[in-house]
């Protein structure tokens, strides 16, 4: 049962041990994905969520107490009291409480395999935020209008257990967002053309149900939910389907699978706008309330843009908007890389 | 089925590909599932995510994943504490169909959440929380058996870890009986064995107190006798299971603390094995603080 293979358990029948479990830091097969936008002779500083001030931006408020842990109360009252002109005092600075640059990410990990019920899944964390995805594919006649295309149904899932701002009961509007946004991006990039899923011209279909459950929410869910949503479909195996020319049903055969055909890859990148000017990207929950807009632009693999979603908020100019697309550029570059690393150690 | 309209819509109806399967392969798939009857070993962490008071996830060898997380206490109308549990099970946990996210998973989900409650609420000390609600919901992320004995486990350790007080954690244990007159009840058992069972029951109990906080179980066991042992079986299941979920409890306590593992030292490669079942004469259990 380990954490990245496809069915039944390790290589010798034995429970794999694991010193963190399923949710928690990586083990050798998810690595950490980080890009600063710093200079390179300058130190680079972590990505977790550290002290603040703790690291190489040091709070104008505190003075010179930014020893790890000794920011005192001084720092967390002004910062209850007054949020955004803390964050602004930071930003000034050119950095962030939790000691990021306005242009880096995260630490980013992403875990595939592990839930062997479904048919491909992934688990990404991003930072705090920790989205997984299960996919299940099943059968069922195509649509009327397009009898050669199957269906791909994303569920994106933002319940009490992730945040206590979500009520339980059927979708609220942030997840509704989500799903519709998710879907956008799958129809917009062509990560799977849904010709791929017809087996049998209006008769027969596969259907993927992708459920994105966010179990942790600090903000950027629809970069975390994108990212799990490529890796679950690059671990996905489908049996092979044969139409038995006689009786006219389908015959399964499990042991012969198929991964999926996916021809892009497209990787999603979020900004937070500040006082309509400042952009930083990969907000916390936190970042993601005192902003005055946000901003989620979707590359794929040859430069090509995919979606640009930018729900209301705060302008953004034109030369703004270009700066964001070069970031989401040299993101993609670390995402692939980071998929593909993943993917390459688990065969 | 009505679509509904908060969701993307696809197709009306869909078939799992399991129904058209060769018969030999569904079987052979199944049986790839089943494991020994004896108590498998469990993974236990508590403290994992960042927006909740309390967290924990479960993991049992079968693939039993649960993760469960506390909310509280946050201010309620009036009266006494109450402790409000929510079981979801995710939408591909399970091997076969996967069940619409709708009106009637939920109702299916209430029973279980329900269950929950009843076995927790004797742990908790509501009565310190007055005009207060704790909030847990528990989400089964992958069933292979014995979900909601790993969700008892996942959320005692989840309202610990929230510094919630309360007498006594609470463990469970699932058990199931194969159809057939002479079958024996085994100890959490696999997913295809569930399935296959006549009669499924699971136990909740406080093992430093020896009291079974909770027990529901359906089907046909055969006389009552054969019940009862079923209760005994799975209350020594329970007392075999609570070093380990006190032993993850203890690991929570110190990785928030920063101290270094100092404790004896962690286990090398085998994974958290229960300690051996003890004799018949046990020591009487403390009194109730």
């Amino acid at each position: 049962m380990g954490q990245l293979q496809r069915g039944g358990s390790g290589p010798d029948n034995k429970p794999l041990r694991r010193e963190e479990p399923l949710l928690r830091a990586p083990g050798p097969h998810s690595a950490p994905c980080r890009e600063t936008s710093a200079p390179p002779g300058q130190h680079p500083p972590k990505g977790q969520m550290g002290e603040e001030g703790a690291r190489k931006c040091v709070p104008p408020g505190t003075g010179s107490r930014s020893r790890r842990g000794g920011s005192g109360t001084m720092a967390a009252g002004f910062k209850t009291v007054e949020p955004l002109e803390y964050y602004r005092r930071f930003l000034k600075e050119n950095c962030r409480p939790d000691g990021r640059e306005l242009g880096e990410f995260r630490t980013t990990t992403v875990n595939i395999g592990s839930i062997t019920t479904a048919d491909g899944s992934a688990l990404v964390k991003l930072g705090n935020t920790t989205v997984i995805c299960g996919i299940k594919a099943e059968f069922a006649e195509p649509p009327a209008e397009s009898s050669n295309k199957g269906y791909i149904v994303p569920n994106v899932d933002l319940s009490p257990l992730c945040s206590s701002r979500f009520r339980p009961g059927p979708p609220g509007e942030e997840a509704q967002a989500a799903s519709q946004f998710i879907a956008d991006v799958i129809e917009n990039s062509e990560i799977i053309m849904k010709e791929d899923l017809c087996i049998a011209n209006g008769k027969l279909a596969w259907v993927l149900y992708c459920d994105l459950i966010c179990l942790d929410y600090d903000g950027n869910i629809l970069d975390a939910c994108t990212f799990a949503l490529l890796a679950a479909l690059k671990n996905v195996q489908l049996p092979t389907v044969t139409i038995n020319e006689e009786t006219g049903l389908a015959e399964v055969n499990l042991k012969q699978t198929n991964p999926l055909n996916i021809r892009k890859h497209p990787v999603a990148t979020s900004f937070a706008v500040f006082d309509d000017t400042i952009l930083i990207v990969d907000p916390t929950a936190e970042e993601e309330d005192l902003a005055t807009g946000t901003v989620t632009i979707v590359m794929d693999e040859e430069g090509r843009l995919c979606s640009v979603n930018k729900p209301g908020g705060s302008g953004l100019t034109a030369a703004k908007l270009q700066d964001c697309i070069t970031r989401a550029v040299t993101r993609h570059k670390e995402v692939k890389q980071l998929i593909d690393k993943v993917i390459k150690s688990v065969k | 089925m009505p679509l509904d309209p908060r969701r993307v819509p696809g197709p009306e109806e869909s078939q799992p590909p399991l129904l058209y399967a060769a018969p030999g392969q569904a079987a052979a798939a199944d049986e790839a599932e089943a494991e020994a009857g004896a108590l498998r070993p469990l993974l236990a962490r508590a403290g994992l995510l960042s927006q909740a008071e309390g967290s924990a996830y479960v993991e049992l060898a079968g693939g039993t994943k649960v993760l469960c997380a506390v909310r509280g206490p946050r201010e309620a109308a009036e009266g006494r504490g109450r402790l409000l549990c929510d079981f979801r099970r995710a939408p591909f946990c399970a091997r076969g169909a996967r069940p619409r996210p709708g009106p009637a998973a939920a109702a299916r989900e209430r029973e279980l959440g329900l269950a929950l409650q009843e076995a927790l609420a004797p742990a908790v000390r509501l009565a310190r929380y007055p005009r207060a609600r704790l909030e847990l919901t528990a989400l089964l992320l992958q069933d292979g058996g014995a979900g909601l004995a790993a969700a008892l486990c996942a959320a005692a350790l989840a309202l610990a870890d929230a510094g919630v007080e309360m007498f006594d954690l609470v463990v469970g244990c699932g058990l199931c009986r194969a159809p057939g007159p002479a079958a024996a009840w085994r100890l959490q058992p696999s997913a295809a064995q569930e399935r296959a069972a006549a009669a499924r029951l699971t136990v909740a109990l406080l093992p430093g107190l020896g009291q079974v906080a909770g027990l529901l179980g359906s089907g046909q066991g055969g006389p009552p006798e054969s019940w009862a042992q079923a209760v005994r079986l799975g209350v020594e299941g329970c007392q075999r299971l609570y070093p380990l979920l006190r032993r993850s409890l203890l690991r929570a306590a110190e990785r928030r603390a920063g101290l270094p593992r100092g404790l004896p030292p962690p286990e090398r490669d085998p994974p958290d094995r229960p300690p051996p079942p003890e004799g018949p004469a046990r020591p009487p259990p403390p009194d109730r603080p």
